[in-house]
């Protein structure tokens, strides 16, 4: 530490000397990469002004004293900017830590969701998920039961962020505890209503939309809690449905009945399920029309619903800069025998 | 013997004073300007912290040495209403972003050393050290 | 984005006439609004949203904790002036079969 002081002090000194005898912008530009120095040696603005008159005090002999009592009120301004400055290294230091904190969070959130791929004769899968921060109020789910029938889930917590995955974490573990109601999408709901309406404040709310596909009869039965409807393309007709069923939001009432629908797909028919964070993009300031979304699905359908799914996030990602406003959740069931 | 000043603060002219008092005590034992104008600010955001909350209190200045060391040490005692949250108060950015100045975390990284007890509704006590080097 | 919110006293509660957006910026100033109304005991609370163009998620979730609050309190809680976002948004989450909603007379007409 005093090493540091005298080599500084010295540094300084000759930086001051070169100036005062040829005013360059040379020393000026020194004096510039010298402050970074400074505050890698963690030097305060009052150590700088306290250096700043000690070495001026041994060039120019005999400083009026007006000028070297001035530097006291400086040095006592800067006092003020200096803890300052310390503060916004120590608030730094902790965002930092935080940061840290959330990517470990953020890490086992995503172990919650499935990723192992699923690859059947009978249906071509594809989704992604993208949280808008760290953390995701978005959820998904697609099992495989021991009939072959393939259950898919989308599910969305009001808000974003560190609450929102506290609750979305909270539909997994509910999830886990029903594996019998797997193929009764509108018993599901019910159950995953009444731990959400039991465990969540009173203004927050999740939409889910749950189903699963037949492939021994090729129907796909689904309910919705107060979800953001889906699509269905018919491949015959080369046509989009809205895929929607009544239904009230998870967490507002407990006792809530959901009435299961169902459809059949033929081959190459697709379900196509989303999280609002995706009809919720604005591109240009607008939010995307469901038409526009359903012209870019068509656009890429050719694709595998991977394959889909990616670029259709990849475009809207794009539109808006690359700074998503909410969780985004695009899921991509295809029939394909 | 050690030099001991109290001062009282119930107003800003008291404040000053302490200022004063801890100025020429730490231009005595030998510490340079930079160190003169941290213990007084120190002195200060104390002072003003009776002032502001407690009304009424104490300011004591006195010489300390330990193992061949010298300091000053500061003593802030008022009978205010004490602090609830001690963990807020000395949270960076709590104090401050109020617009209320260096605040506790500042006084810490002023001194060397650093003490807080506080009772509600029995007032609050902060010893804060600066050592010579 | 702003939000404003007129409230008028009644016989029996308390309208509240609302401008703007509801979205995650202005969903607080309307909860810390209505949700003392709603809490006064065996009341009737109108909230007019003919001036409001659009409510998002966290805006819906204010009025459910608004309903909730209403419920314990035996009061009541009606909707009116909804433009067509707004209510089909209502329908979606399935919300209008859980909260008053007053139909827009220009449409019975």
């Amino acid at each position: 530490m005093e090493e540091t002081k005298i080599s500084m002090y010295q540094l300084y000194k000759d930086m001051l000397t070169s100036y005062l005898a040829n005013k360059s912008e040379h020393a000026l530009y020194h004096a510039q990469q010298f402050s970074k120095e400074m505050m890698e040696k963690d030097m305060s603005p009052e150590e700088t002004v306290s250096l700043h008159l000690s070495v001026f005090q041994e060039l120019a002999e005999d400083l009026p004293e007006e000028v070297v009592d001035s530097f006291d009120i400086l040095l006592e301004v800067m006092i003020g900017y200096g803890l300052a400055y310390r503060e916004h290294q120590s608030l730094r230091d902790r965002q930092q830590q935080l940061e840290s904190e959330l990517t470990v969070a953020a890490r086992m959130q995503k172990s919650l969701l499935p990723h192992g791929e699923i690859s059947l004769d009978s249906v071509d899968l594809g989704v992604i998920s993208v949280p808008a921060g760290k953390m995701s109020g978005d959820y998904y789910d697609y099992a495989l039961d021991e009939h072959g029938n393939i259950g898919v889930a989308v599910a969305d917590v009001i808000g974003k962020g560190v609450p929102a995955a506290m609750s979305m974490s909270m539909i997994k573990y509910a999830m886990d505890t029903l594996p019998e109601q797997r193929t009764q999408p509108g018993a599901l709901l019910e159950n995953l209503n009444r731990v959400v309406e039991r465990n969540i404040d009173s203004d927050m709310f999740i939409t889910m939309m749950y189903g699963f596909y037949d492939p021994n009869n090729h129907y796909f039965h689904y309910a919705s809690a107060g979800h953001e409807p889906g699509f269905v393309y018919d491949a015959v007709k080369d046509e989009f449905r809205n895929l929607e069923a009544k239904g009230l939001v998870l967490g507002v009432s407990p006792k809530v009945r959901y009435f299961p629908d169902q459809l059949h797909l033929d081959a190459g028919d697709f379900i196509v399920l989303l999280s609002d964070g995706v009809t919720e993009c604005r591109v240009d300031g607008e939010f995307i029309e469901r038409e526009q979304l359903v012209d870019m699905i068509r656009k890429y359908k050719h694709l595998t619903a991977q394959e889909i799914v990616d670029e259709i996030f990849q475009e809207l990602e794009k539109a808006q800069e690359f700074q998503l406003r909410d969780d985004f959740t695009l899921l991509i069931l295809r029939r394909k025998v | 013997m050690q030099v001991q000043t109290h001062v009282d603060i119930h107003s800003e002219w008291g404040i000053v004073a302490a200022r004063q008092a801890g100025r020429k005590l730490a231009r005595e034992i030998g510490f340079g300007s930079v160190d003169q104008a941290r213990i007084t600010t120190a002195i200060s955001e104390l002072a003003r912290n009776i002032y502001l909350y407690a009304n009424k209190g104490q300011i004591q200045i006195e010489e300390v040495t330990s193992s061949g060391k010298r300091g000053v040490k500061i003593i802030a005692v008022d009978e205010g209403p004490g602090i609830k949250d001690l963990r807020r108060v000395m949270e960076d950015g709590f104090t401050t972003s109020g617009g209320l100045g260096a605040g506790l975390p500042g006084v810490k990284r002023l001194m060397d050393d650093f003490n807080i007890d506080s009772e509600l509704d029995a007032g609050t006590s902060i010893t804060a050290i600066k050592w010579l080097r | 984005m702003n939000l404003d919110i007129n409230v008028t006293e009644t016989d029996k509660g308390h309208v509240a006439f609302i401008s703007g957006e509801v979205d995650v910026y202005t969903a607080s100033k309307l909860k810390e609004t209505l949700n003392p109304l709603a809490e006064k005991p065996n009341s009737d609370l109108v909230v007019d949203l003919s001036d409001v163009n659009y409510i998002d998620s966290t805006g819906l979730g204010i009025f459910i904790g608004v309903l909730k609050s209403t419920e314990k309190t035996n009061s009541t809680l009606k909707l009116k002036g909804l433009n067509e976002r707004v209510k089909r948004l209502f329908e979606i989450t399935g919300l209008n079969e859980v909260i008053d909603i007053e139909v827009d007379e220009r449409e019975e007409a």
